[in-house]
């Protein structure tokens, strides 16, 4: 069931942050909708105990994507179709246009936003591995100050954030040091369309001499929350790329899963399929 | 909250005064008795709620009428002009894209908001713009086939 609410559909970003500022915890902010209405049909406990909804999908500024001397910026409201269209993204954030394309479906993605994926922070969010190997950071606005934070450390858990009520994710910053690396990724579903991610993985990587020079690893879909593995970075940087140096990480990288999550009942399945996965990946960009 | 709603609707303005939080999905069906738009799952997955709103394939399902003031909604009620059915439309029933009906709408909708965009459109692209849209009887070749037509 809906609950009986309130919904404000300003224009301008200064009204969002007034009414977020005057309600905290009593509202909510509604991008594409496409997880708080199924939310509550299930009567979910994340979306209960408030009665207003606040849309943001009028704030011009929110869905703009541009880029200046240090970042590229997109605006927290940008649709997946918006970010799968759009040239700088295409040019620049490759990998995050390709999650993209295999988020839902062609009605979901026109409705939904980049940072509504990341602020409900499920462990299949598509989003959050692309953005993760970029090293992206959010610009997080109230009433009276902003704050830039990284995203992993804005993700605390499984559905959980760092996000407080009366704030909002106005930017997505992906630093220009990011930008030039080759990559991948890779999502495993039940169907190609409108599946939840049951892998995931972004690939970041820059290679001369034929030693990684750059390394940049993250996960989704597997781990509690989608995560960079920063310790195998470090192990492949600066050696020589090679078959087995590819299937060392592979395996390293089912050992770190393995630890973050504990024997499951899915284990013996999905953790071979996870190293397979990332082989796989590893060998088709980076042995040439 | 109760509250006054002006909206386009398959060309016509409309104001209606309803609670803010109900589906359009459901405005659609109760109060202009709309009920080409079907609910199927209720959470996005099937596609049969697919309206065009300001020129996209949307899950009707998803929004809320709060949401919809100013926008323009085609339904497949809209699609129809003086009394003769969209081209879409008639290729759906000569190519038997039709078995039980309940996802056509849906379909037919989909593939509007595509060919509106793009006249001109691949097999592959046709693919893509109905992969929100499940047809348990078909098997999905006429529908496309319907479409590129
Ligand atoms: S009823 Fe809306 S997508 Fe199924
Ligand atoms: S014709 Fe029956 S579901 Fe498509």
């Amino acid at each position: 069931m809906i609950p009986r609410l309130e919904i404000h559909v300003p224009e301008k970003m200064d009204e969002v942050l007034e009414i977020l500022d005057s309600s905290k915890a009593n509202c909510r902010i509604i991008g594409g909708g496409t997880d708080i209405v199924p939310g509550f049909h299930i009567e979910s406990p994340r979306f209960a105990g408030f009665n207003k909804l606040v849309d943001i999908n009028r704030i011009e500024e929110l869905h703009e994507i541009r880029e200046n001397d240090e970042n590229i910026i997109i605006g927290a409201g940008a649709t997946f179709s918006q970010i799968i269209s759009d040239s700088i993204i295409a040019h620049k954030v490759p990998l995050l246009q390709k999650a993209a394309h295999g988020i839902g479906s062609k009605q979901i993605r026109n409705k939904a936003t980049i940072a509504g994926n990341f602020v409900n922070n499920a462990p299949c969010a598509d989003s959050v591995p692309a953005l993760l190997v970029y090293d992206a950071s959010l610009r997080i606005q109230c009433a009276d100050s902003a704050r830039v934070i990284k995203l992993e450390e804005f993700l605390e858990g499984p559905y959980e954030t760092n996000l407080q009520p009366n704030e909002i994710v106005t930017q997505i910053l992906i630093p220009n040091n990011s930008i030039g690396l080759a990559g991948d990724f890779y999502k495993l579903g039940r169907r190609r369309a409108v599946a939840v991610s049951r892998i995931t993985l972004g690939l970041l990587y820059k290679i001369a001499d034929n030693k990684f020079d750059e390394i940049r690893i993250a996960s989704g879909a597997v781990t509690p929350i989608g995560q960079r593995f920063y310790e195998i970075e470090n192990f492949a940087k600066g050696n020589e790329v090679s078959d087995e140096l590819l299937r060392t990480i592979a395996i390293k990288a089912g050992k770190k899963v393995l630890d973050l999550t504990g024997l499951r009942w899915s284990t013996p399945h999905k953790l071979p399929v996870l190293q397979k996965a990332l082989y796989n990946l590893l060998v088709k960009n980076c042995l040439k | 909250m109760l509250r006054d709603i002006s909206l386009n609707i398959n060309g016509k303005i409309k104001t209606i005064r309803v609670e803010e939080s109900k589906r359009l999905l459901d405005v659609l069906r109760e109060d202009f008795a709309l009920t080409g738009t079907k609910e199927g799952c209720a959470i996005g997955e099937c596609g049969a709620c697919t309206v065009v709103i300001n020129s996209d394939a949307v899950n009707s399902c998803l929004v809320l009428i709060g949401q919809c003031e100013g926008v323009e909604i085609i339904t497949i009620e809209g699609l129809e002009q003086n009394g003769e059915l969209h081209e879409l439309q008639k290729q759906f029933m000569e190519k038997g894209a039709i078995q039980c009906g309940f996802c056509t709408p849906g379909m037919v909708m989909s593939a509007y908001a595509l060919v509106q965009s793009n006249p001109d459109t691949t097999i592959e692209e046709i693919k893509e713009a109905i992969e929100g849209n499940l047809c348990r009887c078909t098997g999905y070749t006429q529908i496309v086939d319907a479409i590129a037509h």
